[in-house]
């Protein structure tokens, strides 16, 4: 499997398929409830569907389309969540020739990931930027603060854009006797982390009692890690088909993605606190920024290709 | 044909160019539907603003709206003259008053009575970003001359940062234009006419930062 060779497998069409019925039934019985009862957390949940209509759409052009359509897709995404956080860390005057080029570094990420280049992939953010990042800044001349920004800037670039491009390395995953293809592989990836968080927020619902992280995100509780962590492993096994991994395998790589899915959420919860943020934007209606909606994902992509590499 | 060039040009470049790669968010655009002519005021912090506001504009607005410049700033050649006109309608007036010139207050109350629109930043140059310095008189005298035109207050929130004073460089970040009620101040003294249109602006700002999503600029 690799870009030359590209499907669609018939498994992906039926599970689109699925998801695509899923919501309209969501979007007609949510806005048949707005309709009788015009409230808040009733509007809420309408737009939320019509915001999950835009990522299945969304999803649909990256698992569907020549990998390029996706590649483009996802490099903007992580364009749009590097600004955000740009915008939202109050980041001095100074900083502005250090924050376009980290702008700059985004396309030639994503080029880097969609030709394979795997070294250069690999050292490209976290050498090469880290170095022209303070260079850059050094050379700007006010130090006021500068030890703020000079891990910050690499970081939000690490986060928004190092992590998320080992989605487009999935294209080029070579697995033999391996039929779905990449589309298979990044569907898994995008269900997993999705559903994570909602069995984490379910079982939390339903019997969470001690709080895991208090200080950071008090909705988090330990019954809905571990109920949801052991769920996403569950999940993950009945959809292996979609993946070259084998049964425990799969529920292996269920279980660590369950538990980089919370990570992820409570670390941009805990940059979100210190901000004094309910969400990192408004971007996206009922859903907040890219950044909310994104977090986990931001952990579990790398992950997950790399316990891919590892297993097959 | 130049109307045409104008709804192009702001419609198929500038806007999808400030909302996707800027990140210009625009918030009760749609008080604009049915106000055929206006006074346009907002805070002013960024050569960025005057190419925001008229993007925002409805496409047949685009003709017939002119930017209020200053023509110490933009006069200064005849290229930047062409270009002002050319993608703002400006109209460049003086900031000091001259000997025998006409006052700038009679030029822009010409434009309102051939039914113009117009948009100007009362502060008169770009202050700092977040703050709003004093107004100039001048947008008090031409509402209390035409009482029949509202003025629409506009809160303009992040361009500072996107292209500050002294600087070619843009960076894409996050920010906000938000409209307020367009409003008739009625028949009173200019000084009472300026201070509502700053209370309008301030409580524009005042709802901006209320905004369940606060952008943080140090």
């Amino acid at each position: 499997m690799s870009i030359q060779d590209y499907h669609i497998a018939k498994e992906l069409v039926y599970i689109l398929i699925g998801v695509f019925s899923v919501l309209t039934i969501c979007s007609i019985a949510f806005s048949l409830m707005h309709k009788r009862n015009p409230s808040d957390s009733n509007k809420e949940l309408v737009l939320r569907t019509r915001s999950w209509w835009f990522i299945a759409l969304g999803l649909c052009l990256v698992i569907l389309a020549p990998p390029i359509f996706g590649t483009i897709l996802i490099a903007y995404i992580s364009f749009v969540a590097l600004r955000e956080m740009f915008s939202i860390s109050g980041m001095r005057e100074s900083d502005r020739v250090a924050m376009f080029v980290a702008y700059f570094a985004i396309p030639i990420q994503y080029y880097l990931a969609y030709k394979m280049y795997f070294t250069q992939f690999l050292a490209f953010i976290p050498l090469g930027m880290f170095m022209l990042i303070s260079f850059v800044l050094v050379m700007g001349g006010n130090t006021a603060k500068i030890g703020r920004s000079m891990p910050l800037i690499p970081t939000l670039l690490m986060l928004t854009t190092y992590m998320l491009s080992h989605i487009v390395l999935l294209f080029n995953v070579e697995v033999s006797d391996f039929e779905v293809g990449a589309g298979g592989l990044i569907f898994y990836l995008v269900a997993i982390t999705s559903f994570n968080d909602v069995f984490q927020f379910v079982w939390g619902k339903a019997l969470g009692k001690r709080k895991i992280l208090p200080t950071v995100s008090p909705n988090k509780t330990w019954a809905g890690f571990v109920g949801g962590v052991l769920t996403t492993a569950v999940f993950s096994y009945c959809i292996r088909f979609l993946t070259p991994l084998a049964d425990w395998e799969a529920l292996v790589t269920g279980l660590i993605l369950g538990v980089m899915g919370f990570f992820g959420d409570s670390l941009v919860s805990a940059v979100k606190r210190d901000l004094q943020l309910k969400d990192t934007d408004d971007l996206i209606p009922g859903h907040g920024g890219a950044m909310d909606r994104l977090d986990s994902i931001l952990i579990t992509a790398p992950v997950f290709f790399h316990l891919l590499t590892f297993f097959t | 044909m130049k109307g045409l060039f104008l709804r192009i040009f702001y419609f198929l470049i500038v806007r999808p160019i400030l909302t996707l790669i800027i990140g210009v968010r625009f918030r009760n655009r749609g008080i604009m539907k049915g106000i055929n002519q206006f006074i346009m005021v907002g805070n002013h912090n960024s050569h960025f603003d005057s190419v925001a506001l008229m993007a925002a504009l409805p496409g047949k607005m685009l003709m017939n709206t002119h930017m209020v410049a200053a023509n110490d700033y933009f006069g200064k050649s005849s290229r930047s003259k062409f270009f002002m006109n050319l993608f703002f309608n400006s109209i460049l007036i003086r900031r000091q008053r001259e000997e025998g010139a006409p006052s700038a207050i009679g030029v822009l109350d010409e434009y309102l009575k051939q039914g113009k629109s117009l948009i100007l930043f009362p502060e008169g140059t770009r202050g700092e970003p977040g703050m709003i310095s004093d107004f100039k008189k001048g947008v008090a005298i031409l509402l209390q001359r035409n009482p029949q035109i509202p003025f629409i207050p506009v809160y303009l929130n992040g361009f500072g940062r996107v292209l500050p004073k002294d600087t070619f460089l843009i960076i894409p970040l996050v920010c906000k234009i938000r409209f307020g009620q367009p409003r008739h101040p009625g028949p009173h003294d200019i000084d009472t006419i300026l201070e509502m249109v700053k209370e309008d602006i301030l409580s524009l700002k005042h709802e901006d930062e209320k905004d369940r999503n606060q952008f943080r600029f140090e």
